[in-house]
């Protein structure tokens, strides 16, 4: 070959050769940007393979170009506040980077403690500061939020291709409607919270503490239990035992009762099942005076909190707690979620989170052993109608929850840059970010959506989560059992969103709930004081305002 | 007299400030606290019906929280003042002594004093946690077994008391040191004449010396007392139940949390302003008496 043949046959793939970089170049890049620069480690992300997963579903989001909406602009954005790496603060910071490249637009983050979401907020507000263009707080504050014309609707822009793409059609109904208010949307898709029943699977199917149980309790170990009775047979057997080899008496439950350390979610979720009677006839979900309520009654904002279905479900913690060490009466969510990751409880009731921290091998060492199921019934609850217990092993009283702050952005009435502001709610909620956000266990996000949930409810598959490391049994159960608890459970717990809310439960039921469960007072007592107090929150708000906004928060025609 | 108008100028400021930020503040609070204001909501007044409802003057038992907080913040005040003065003041009279190594203990020993007191609450946390913490592990290591300092309603008031008395026995330290350190020498040796029981010197000279010392900081350390909300807000968060919330912490919770009743907010604050003023002038009212 000539000489010149040569030299144009290398300039040739030279040419190809940059072609292909350049290529590969432009599919390494966000908006110009490398994975390095959207998600710096150790700054941003903690290793590489976060720094991976998470270019990859950004790059999948194919999100628009923003910067029509937000070069040159700031937008303020507050959220509950658990830091950099924390629980649902983490996500933010995470996204930064990925939403200021997209848009041109900076962001500004401003924490709030969780017990002072009642505060931080709402006197923003109150004193017209309006410091906020959009903020992450919980579900349950839309009765204030909404009443006093704080937060504005967002349909007008779900659909329109200036926005990442997100449908509120892929949220599980039950926490679509928490993104709702009068039938107009107001919240974005990020977390969906409700509390599952998690065991050690591992050790419920040991065959050699199967026999220990049955020896002892004279009847074969319920595996898993799906009534409450059950748990706390199963919790009383373990409680003292060494069944995790490591020398010490280990426990049977693990759950977190501090003040302020959210133990009323738990009380909640059981005490349902305890107090709820499923409607008679087509729709068991139906709200009427005696069924399918749990705070008040719906005719006159009559606390129901002191009712027996609630005293004996207040009695049954008390129980259950006994079967778990005694400082659990003092934890705080995280302390109790490491007792059971750790390996240290045969059983626990919480939010999705466990399941995805106990992949987490930094902090858990029970992955490859999670057990899950769908929140438990109750083989005995209270006839409020009928003003009588009622009893059934065979056919026990099951409701379900969506217990929880689902927490998700919501956007200022008052923001300058309402358009900019959706652009990031809507890429918080897009579902390949959503998904990736959700299987990372320490950003607090757990499943909303149909996309992350398996046939028939939803589309994903073992290997979207496999490939992010998740052990496959583990998902298997996992995934299933929160699919089950949003979908197929007869009927729900009501979520409460009236104005006051933070007040009827944080600042009164979550006092006496700790009172009861430290012994300075019995269940009876507590749920008494309890319902004074709720009775003195209404009269300040107003009696029929109060009632008219809780009659439609759950679906109450009188 | 001749005229001086620029005093006028220079008094502006002081009493302009004091205007706006003392005054204004105190006779606003005055008016929230006969109104049932809740921030958002318009006013509308209600004459003595918050105090009435507090202390029970309505025929309805009064406000039991608002009871059960002052009975803890009376616990505290009385404990934690106390314990600082008696620790503080031997610790004052042992280092008042020529021992080695008196100016870097000294120092050390006044580090907690300039620790915030949030960040006191949080260290309390750890240190008394029930499973792993020090003070535990120790009490288990002289098989004294555990304490439940947070979950044990008698437990968690002491763990307050006890981390409040470790931050401010400094205080006390200081102060006492400073008048005990102005006592002449020649008073002891000349006492030592006489006696050579060290109980007798500290009673019979230093204690009268520096009585007027350990009066101020008994007001200082009693206001400051009735005042706590820190510590308990990161170290107990007021549990179990509230038993360790401090009648501050209730009207914090009341006036700028969730419910925002700042009227009601006023009325309990203003109960803690004239439980101030009495004690305030029962020892001035001592003092006057003793050294006028």
């Amino acid at each position: 070959m000539k000489t010149s043949a040569k030299i144009v046959v290398l300039v040739t793939l030279l040419l190809m050769l940059t072609s292909v970089a350049n290529v590969v170049v432009a599919q390494e890049t966000f908006m110009g940007k490398t994975a390095a620069e959207i998600f710096p480690i150790p700054d941003v992300a903690a290793n590489e393979q976060e720094q991976q997963l998470a270019f990859q579903a950004l790059l999948a989001a194919n999100l628009p170009d923003g910067t029509a909406l937000g070069a040159g602009k700031t937008m303020t954005f507050g959220v509950l506040g658990q830091g950099v790496r924390g629980g649902i603060s983490g996500t933010i910071y995470f996204w930064r980077n990925a939403f200021e490249a997209a848009t041109g637009a900076e962001m500004e983050i401003v924490e709030v403690p969780y017990n002072e979401l009642g505060t931080t907020i709402p006197a923003d507000f109150l004193t017209q500061q309006y410091t906020y263009d959009a903020f992450i707080g919980a579900a349950w504050q839309y009765g204030d939020w909404v009443s006093n014309g704080w937060i504005q609707p967002i349909d007008q822009w779900i659909g329109d291709a200036r926005f990442p793409a997100w449908s509120p059609e892929d949220t599980a109904p039950a926490f679509r409607a928490l993104l709702q208010w009068g039938g107009q949307t107001y919240g974005t898709q990020m977390d969906g919270d409700a509390q599952l029943f998690y065991y050690r699977n591992d050790i419920l199917n040991n065959p050699d503490w199967q026999a220990a149980f049955e020896a002892e309790m004279g009847y074969p170990m319920p595996n898993p239990p799906t009534t409450w009775q059950q748990l706390l047979a199963v919790t009383s057997f373990f409680n003292g035992k060494d069944w995790n080899g490591d020398g010490d008496p280990d426990d049977g439950i693990s759950l977190h009762l501090a003040p302020g350390g959210q133990g009323h979610f738990h009380y909640a979720t059981l005490a349902a099942s305890f107090a709820v009677t499923p409607a008679e006839g087509d729709d068991p979900r139906a709200v009427t005076k005696y069924d399918n309520v749990f705070w008040f009654d719906p005719d006159d904002m009559t606390p129901l909190i002191n009712q027996p279905g609630h005293v004996r479900a207040l009695e049954f913690l008390q129980e259950l707690a006994a079967t778990g060490q005694e400082a659990q009466f003092g934890w705080q969510l995280g302390e109790a979620w490491d007792n059971f990751l750790g390996g240290n409880a045969i059983a626990t009731f919480s939010w999705g989170d466990v399941g995805s921290l106990s992949q987490d091998v930094s902090r858990s060492s029970i992955k490859g052993n999670l057990g899950a199921a769908p929140i438990l019934c109750s083989e005995e609850w209270y006839d409020r109608e009928a003003g009588q217990f009622v009893t059934s092993a065979e056919a026990p009283n099951c409701v379900g929850n969506t217990t929880g702050g689902s927490w998700h952005p919501t956007m200022s009435a008052f923001t300058d840059v309402p358009e900019l502001t959706y652009y990031f709610m809507a890429l918080l909620a897009n579902p390949t970010i959503n998904f990736y956000n959700a299987t990372t266990g320490w950003q607090g996000i757990d499943p909303c959506c149909t996309y992350q949930l398996y046939e028939p409810r939803g589309s994903a598959v073992s290997e979207d989560y496999t490939a992010v490391g998740f052990d496959a049994g583990d998902m298997e159960r996992y995934i299933n059992s929160y699919g089950s608890n949003v979908y197929d459970k007869p009927t729900y717990l009501t979520y409460l969103r009236i104005p006051g809310t933070l007040e009827y439960i944080q600042e009164t039921l979550d006092i006496r709930l700790s009172e009861a469960m430290t012994g300075q007072s019995s269940a009876q007592e507590a749920l008494d004081a309890t319902a004074d107090d709720w009775n003195g929150i209404t009269e300040d708000l107003g009696v029929e305002d109060q009632l008219a906004i809780y009659q439609a928060a759950i679906g109450y025609s009188p | 007299m001749r005229r001086q108008p620029a005093k006028y100028f220079f008094l502006m400021p002081g009493v302009v400030w004091i205007l706006l930020f003392t005054l204004f503040p105190l006779i606003y609070s005055l008016y929230l606290s006969t109104t049932n204001f809740r921030m958002g909501r318009e006013p509308r007044s209600v004459g003595l019906d918050n105090y009435a409802e507090i202390l029970g003057l309505d025929g309805e038992g009064g406000d039991d929280k608002a009871r059960d907080t002052a009975g803890f913040s009376v616990f505290l005040s009385i404990g934690s003042t106390t314990l600082t003065l008696v620790f503080g003041t031997f610790v004052a009279w042992v280092f008042n002594h020529d021992i080695p190594f008196l100016r870097q203990m000294r120092a050390v020993l006044t580090m907690p004093l300039f620790a915030a007191p949030v960040a006191v609450g949080f260290l309390g946390v750890i240190i008394f946690n029930e499973v792993n913490g020090p003070i535990n592990n120790i009490l288990q290591g002289l098989g004294l077994g555990r304490v439940q300092w947070i979950i044990d309603p008698w437990g968690a008031r002491f763990a307050v008391l006890i981390t409040d008395v470790w931050q401010w026995t400094p205080f006390v330290f200081i102060v006492i040191l400073a008048a005990m350190q102005g006592i002449p020498d020649d008073l002891y040796e000349s006492a030592r004449l006489d006696t050579k029981s060290n109980w007798s010197l500290f009673r019979y000279i230093t204690f009268p010396l520096i009585a007027p010392a350990l009066g101020t900081v008994f007001l200082l350390r009693l206001v400051e007392t009735i005042k706590v909300l820190d510590i308990p807000t990161t170290l107990t968060r007021g549990g179990p139940g509230q038993v360790t919330q401090t009648y501050t912490f209730y009207i914090y919770e009341t006036g700028l949390k969730g419910s925002f009743q700042l009227g009601d907010a006023s009325a309990l604050s203003y109960l803690v302003v004239i439980v101030a003023i009495i004690i305030s002038s029962i020892y001035f009212w001592r003092v006057r008496a003793r050294f006028e």
